[in-house]
């Protein structure tokens, strides 16, 4: 009997499979800093991770104030950082979007501003 | 910042089953090698039928290692691409994963493992076989650890990540796998009335304690060590999801550590005890249960672990 209740315990800890499913590259930092402003364009934009990534299934988008976007396609990833180069684009805020896969498989999505100018 | 989703639950699952499946076909190899095949020496009969038994689990297990393996690189594929099964096959995303990450590469390199295993298992009448089936079971089991959060702690603490992930995992599977096997060993000797069944069972479970208490040792130390890393302090234990799991965790292992301390320090005495007493029966059929009662928490644990890995490390969310 103490067994089966021993037994029985196991379905029930597959009820926590109803959490969410974390993600665990965390931004740790980036250039030009997150919220900050810098005098002119930037030529790239870099992100620092907390844990490494996989390049093919990880991404950043950039677009200034116009919503145009600026950035010049393919990020380069080596092991926890990020960066993509920049068209030269004028001032105002910059939007930075960034989708990254660490390497235990978990995505990560986020996004920050930066100001130009001004 | 916000998550990626992903169908957790069958997530969960497959890699509880993956994780138990590949410990226990391990396991009952190691456990031959290192206490049956000495403590079965004179012993054909009982030897010749644990054998079979052995094998018939070792099969299970490695089937279900390669069928939830499987499951594991197309939920993950599904997830990334927000495609359906059928998609994800043809899109070419499942083709993107296998190729461009490094869970597709290690899932490869596993499956390959695992095939060479299954030539071993039906060769295994030759040591070579044997010897060599043992290696690319341990391999199988190590290799998780390249799967998961270990594979992507960054810079030096990586390697000491890895490591230790490495002898956890094989030190899991040893002892699990080994209690499997332990319970397979007791059915077998019930079986052969004319086996001396209690000196054979003390035997081999003092062989079978020294085997465990090396792995709970390794657990310990290695376990101490992801602690580190993944939460980081005590705060992070308790106030995170990711360390309360882990406390339960902790908790279902003490409970393993007190049935096996009885196994060894109550029932393996009392087996050594002149035959004919009435404690050796008693004694060898609490074995039988303490086994299947360490194998139930075991299986728990392999749960608390399936849904480990998909949690934030508690130390990304205590400062």
């Amino acid at each position: 009997m103490r067994l089966l209740s021993l037994i029985a315990v196991i379905p029930l800890l597959f009820l926590f499979a109803t959490g969410e499913v974390g993600a665990h590259a965390f931004l740790d930092h980036a250039e030009p800093r997150v919220g900050n402003k810098v005098a002119a364009p930037p030529r790239e934009v870099t992100l620092w991770f907390t844990q490494k990534l996989e390049p093919a299934f990880s991404s950043i988008t950039v677009t200034n104030a116009a919503g145009e976007r600026v950035d010049t396609g393919k990020a380069r990833v080596s092991g926890t950082q990020m960066s993509v180069s920049l068209r030269p684009a004028g001032s105002g805020t910059y939007h930075v979007n960034w989708r990254v896969l660490s390497v235990d498989t978990h995505t990560t999505n986020g996004n920050f501003t930066f100001q130009v100018g001004q | 910042m916000d998550f990626g989703a992903a169908d957790n639950g069958a997530m969960i699952a497959t890699r509880a089953i993956h994780f138990a499946a590949t410990a226990i076909v391990t396991g009952t190899l190691v456990f031959p090698a290192v206490v049956a095949n000495p403590a079965l020496k004179s012993q054909e009969a009982a030897a010749k039928l644990f054998r079979m038994q052995t094998r018939y689990v070792a099969w299970i297990s490695l089937a279900a290692t390669v069928i939830s393996g499987l499951a594991w690189v197309l939920l993950l594929t599904m997830s990334l691409s927000d495609e359906s099964l059928g998609e994800a096959i043809t899109s070419g995303a499942l083709r993107d994963v296998l190729s461009l990450t490094q869970f597709g590469s290690v899932s490869q390199v596993r499956l390959a493992l695992a095939i060479l295993l299954a030539f071993c298992l039906a060769f295994e009448r030759s040591a070579f076989w044997r010897w060599l089936g043992l290696g690319a079971a341990v391999g199988l089991t190590a290799s998780i650890a390249w799967t998961g959060h270990a594979a992507s702690t960054p810079h030096t603490l990586g390697y000491v990540h890895l490591t230790a992930d490495v002898l956890h995992l094989c030190a899991a599977a040893a002892w699990i796998g080994g209690v499997v096997s332990l319970v397979l060993l007791l059915a077998a000797i019930a079986k052969i009335p004319a086996s001396p069944g209690a000196t054979l069972v003390y035997d081999a479970a003092r062989r079978f304690s020294t085997l465990g208490m090396l792995s709970v040792a390794f657990l310990v130390l290695s376990g101490i060590v992801n602690a580190w890393i993944l939460v980081g302090s005590v705060r992070g234990l308790f106030v995170t999801e990711y360390g309360q799991l882990l406390i339960l965790k902790l908790v279902i292992f003490a409970l393993m550590l007190a049935f096996a301390a009885v196994n060894r320090f109550w029932l393996t005495p009392r087996l050594a005890l002149r035959s004919g007493k009435t404690e050796q029966p008693e004694a060898l059929r609490q074995l039988a249960r303490n086994g299947t009662i360490e194998i139930a928490l075991g299986l728990a644990i392999f749960a608390v672990v399936g849904v480990l890995g998909t949690q934030h490390p508690a130390i990304h969310l205590v400062q």
